[in-house]
């Protein structure tokens, strides 16, 4: 059976969210999109296992999620370099209202995190999921979470604060 | 207070309120007396902000087709032949829901689309949907039985050959009007009605209560199928299928009511707790 319109309409609504977290994850703006659309094609093809009293967005990000380890996977067998190590500050487009030289040097630092870090942080400052709910979409344990986010925003104090806690990215080859 | 130094994760799940009451007044006092611990925390916090400034521009920015047309696309066919019966089917038993509500669906305002999309869920989820704007309008005879007869369980569970149990629902707002016997494509259907409890003093003048109604089958198929939603118009419906048990065959539950999803969906779970066929 096809997705019904309603289903559709849901995942409509979830798109701006979904790409703020696959930009988030990827930082370059057509990676990150094509990220979407691979989770979107996966949540319709499997639109049946989506229990309704389950947050869509939770259920999509986790969609998302895993498309993007698949996604390293795939790269990491060609190649050992992070798909990060080619990000281009640039590339993301920060609102002139605020100041850009700290959110390049934000943007970059975050970067610089570790994957496990990185994606913990994000589900929970930036999406602001639950613990509970980060730990289903990352399949860990919530105590893990727990360490992983504040492991995150000691590292990412530090890299702003100029302390270099984390080899540079050229060094980091770190597959997960 | 006597407590220990919070370590970081402490204080880091005390940021994001993941600390139970009693630890999280113990950070907090904590904090109050060590001024570097709440720079630091302090900190983090703005770093979250930041971070969420740097990115909350990609929402407002306008998504693009390609994505919007992902959504819209039907799924691949993975064989032609298999696509096409499954095609059928659902065209079929959209007709059949056609006909049995012609004349009767001008009251529901949705698009085609969204018509064939309740049809292909299952036929009776759109008779549900038509038996629900039939009845609920009815001022004098909105149901075969009234609440008060005890013997209503009974003869819905005689006649329709499934346990049908008189859902109590007045915690979420709800009371029991009554039922009535319903013919659906394969057998009898029930349809339970209830409506909202007006506060005593509240003007009962309001001529339309608002009413949800619970449609029980016994489905085609005895596989239980987790919670569905569909929205047809102003109406929700929440429809499932509870696996049989020892002591019941499995039944077939939709939900209908012109609710908010959230308010629809505490309903509906609550139903479902009731289920007589759940242990």
């Amino acid at each position: 059976m096809d997705a019904p319109t309603s289903f559709r309409q849901q995942l409509l609504g979830v798109i701006p969210r979904l790409r703020r977290y696959a930009r988030s994850l990827v930082f370059d703006p057509h990676a990150a999109d094509d990220l979407v659309q691979t989770a979107l094609e996966r949540a319709l093809a499997h639109w049946h296992q989506f229990d309704q009293r389950r947050d869509i967005l939770v259920w999509t990000i986790s969609i998302a999620h895993n498309a993007y380890m698949d996604d390293r996977r795939r790269h990491a067998r060609a190649s050992l370099v992070e798909p990060s190590d080619g990000f281009d500050p640039d590339a993301s487009q920060p609102a002139a209202s605020t100041d850009i030289g700290l959110q390049l040097d934000l943007v970059k630092a975050l970067g610089r995190l570790s994957l496990e870090q990185r994606e913990a942080l994000l589900l929970v400052t930036l999406e602001q999921l639950s613990y509970a709910e980060c730990a289903e979409v990352l399949r860990i344990p919530i105590g893990t979470v727990m360490s992983r986010v504040s492991r995150a925003r000691i590292a990412l104090r530090a890299l702003l604060d100029g302390k270099d806690a984390m080899p540079p990215p050229g060094t980091l080859r770190r597959v997960v | 207070m006597n407590t220990a130094a919070p370590d970081d994760t402490l204080l880091s799940a005390w940021i994001d309120g993941e600390l139970p009451p009693e630890r999280r007044a113990e950070v907090e006092a904590w904090l109050r007396e060590h001024p570097d611990d709440a720079a630091r925390v302090r900190a983090w916090s703005a770093d979250a902000r930041s971070l969420r400034s740097a990115l909350d521009p990609v929402l407002d920015e306008a998504v693009p087709t390609a994505l919007t047309q992902t959504v819209w696309r039907k799924a691949p066919a993975v064989l032609p032949d298999v696509a096409w019966r499954r095609w059928a089917a659902a065209l079929a038993l959209f007709v059949l829901g056609g006909a049995v509500g012609a004349g009767l669906t001008w009251r529901m305002q949705g698009s085609p689309a969204a018509g064939a999309a309740l049809a292909s869920s299952g036929g009776w989820v759109q008779r549900a949907a038509v038996a629900h704007s039939v009845y609920v309008p009815e001022v004098r005879h909105p149901v075969e039985v009234k609440a008060q007869e005890e013997h209503l369980s009974r003869w819905l569970t005689r006649r329709l050959d499934v346990p049908v149990k008189l859902f109590d629902l007045r915690e979420q707002g709800f009371e029991l009007v009554g039922g009535r016997l319903l013919p659906d494509a394969s057998g009898p259907s029930a349809q339970l009605m209830y409506q909202a409890i007006t506060p005593p003093g509240a003007a009962s003048a309001a001529a339309k209560p608002e009413r949800v109604t619970v449609y029980l089958r016994k489905p085609d198929d005895a596989t239980p199928a987790s919670f569905r939603y569909e929205q047809q118009g102003e109406l929700g419906l929440f429809y499932w299928v509870e696996g049989k048990s020892a002591n019941s065959g499995p039944t077939g539950y939709a939900l209908v009511g012109a609710l908010p999803r959230d308010k629809l969906l505490a309903l509906a779970e609550a139903i479902y707790r009731q289920d007589p066929s759940r242990p």
